[in-house]
């Protein structure tokens, strides 16, 4: 096998990597967003929550919109910025093929798509309410689980190496 | 010489970094505005009386919700504030019992007045002008005891709960259209104002205070107890 035909699928890979990491950073972004915003609502920075029905209030201020004291859209706010940061790492030359990385980003979507199909099932069974900022951020964290399809194989990959 | 060709394309990495900046510019203006936005010009305070050159000519805008017959015997008066448990807990388990003995049965006649307590209550106000306009719509008992019952839900939000109380007019039949553009001004500031002036006129000190015939009754709690006094002051 000559080197080049050795070398090509890696760098497919690696392409392919490298767009599903842009997707991870661009979902990431948008849900560091949408936790940031009902992070200011939790504080009392923001007037009034811009939800279009009420429902955002009553899952906001209900016993469950925090965790161990501290607010969910916390919680998320530092889980998006560590996938967000984490991605764009991943795109950089020298974390193209770096296992850390994808470990991060798979731990983080695994993570994230539990943690939000909790607060999911605590919004349709148990508050009786439906936050939509909630659902934006379930559909988000969905998104971040299938870029981060290829990031479950380059872990096999590199531990099968 | 052949340029270093980066993992993902030099020409894609500055479309993606591109949308990533408008992504995070078009998000943090949003949110920015929206902080900025607040309450806009709902009411959420009573008037500051120090401004009136008058303040005893607002007791003339003093509006009771009244529920009953205007010749019944018997007068009751409540003041009262939508964020006060105890308040819940009068609108929740005894009006329920004078409206159905007394109150249906042409005997009393039920007025209620807001008294927001403010402080730690700061809903209050913004609630009282709430349930007036949906009074507007004549949905104001219905919306009264919703507020009541799912005090819960809304009393302790960090911000004026106006998405909840929009979607509660929505529930009891009323117009939300109208409704919000009653809420997000200062309509009934003046009426929801010049009732607590009106409850601290006559000695409200908190609440729920109920006067009965012009007398106060202690005992709101005990229904057994309104009813003697009901009964007492001529409603048999």
């Amino acid at each position: 096998m000559s080197v080049q035909a050795a070398v090509a699928p890696a760098a497919e890979r690696s392409e392919a990597g490298m767009t599903n990491r842009m997707l991870i950073a661009l979902f990431a972004l948008a849900g560091t967003l949408v936790s940031a915003y009902l992070t200011l609502y939790a504080f009392g920075l923001v007037g009034e929550i811009a939800c279009g029905s009420g429902g955002c209030q009553v899952v906001q201020n209900s016993p469950w919109a925090r965790f161990m004291g501290v607010p969910v859209a916390l919680i998320g706010l530092a889980g998006y910025g560590m996938l967000f940061v984490t991605a764009l790492m991943g795109l950089q030359a020298a974390f193209a093929g770096s296992r850390a990385v994808s470990a991060i980003l798979v731990a983080g979507a695994v993570g994230g798509a539990a943690f939000s199909a909790y607060l999911t099932y605590l919004e349709a069974y148990v508050i009786h309410a439906w936050c939509r900022w909630c659902v934006v951020s379930a559909v988000i964290v969905g998104g971040i689980v299938l870029a981060a399809i290829p990031e479950f194989r380059n872990l096999r990959r590199v531990s099968s190496e | 010489m052949a340029r270093k060709k980066t993992p993902a394309g030099a020409r894609n990495m500055k479309t993606f970094y591109g949308i990533l900046a408008l992504v995070a510019v078009v998000g943090v203006a949003a949110i920015v505005l929206a902080v900025r936005r607040g309450d806009g010009a709902m009411a959420t305070e009573p008037i500051d009386l120090r401004q009136l050159g008058d303040a005893t000519a607002l007791l003339e805008r003093a509006e009771g919700v009244t529920v009953g017959e205007e010749a019944a015997p018997v007068q009751i008066l409540v003041f009262s504030d939508y964020m006060c448990p105890a308040c819940a807990m009068w609108a929740g388990q005894i009006e329920p019992m004078l409206k159905a003995e007394f109150v249906a049965t042409g005997k009393v006649r039920l007025t209620y007045y807001d008294f927001p307590l403010g402080g730690n209550f700061k809903h209050s106000f913004v609630a009282a002008r709430a349930a007036r306009c949906a009074g507007d719509q004549d949905r104001f008992w219905e919306y009264h005891d919703r507020l009541m019952s799912g005090q819960q839900q809304w009393a302790y939000s960090q911000s004026t709960p106006a998405a909840y109380f929009i979607d509660l007019a929505r529930t009891v039949g009323a117009e939300p259209r109208s409704f919000e553009s009653c809420l997000r001004s200062d309509t009934h500031a003046e009426a929801v104002t010049a009732n607590r002036v009106l409850g601290e006129t006559l000695g409200v000190g908190g609440t729920p205070t109920i006067f009965l015939n012009g007398r106060q009754v202690r005992q709101w709690n005990d229904y057994a107890a309104l009813r003697s006094a009901i009964q007492a002051a001529g409603g048999v």
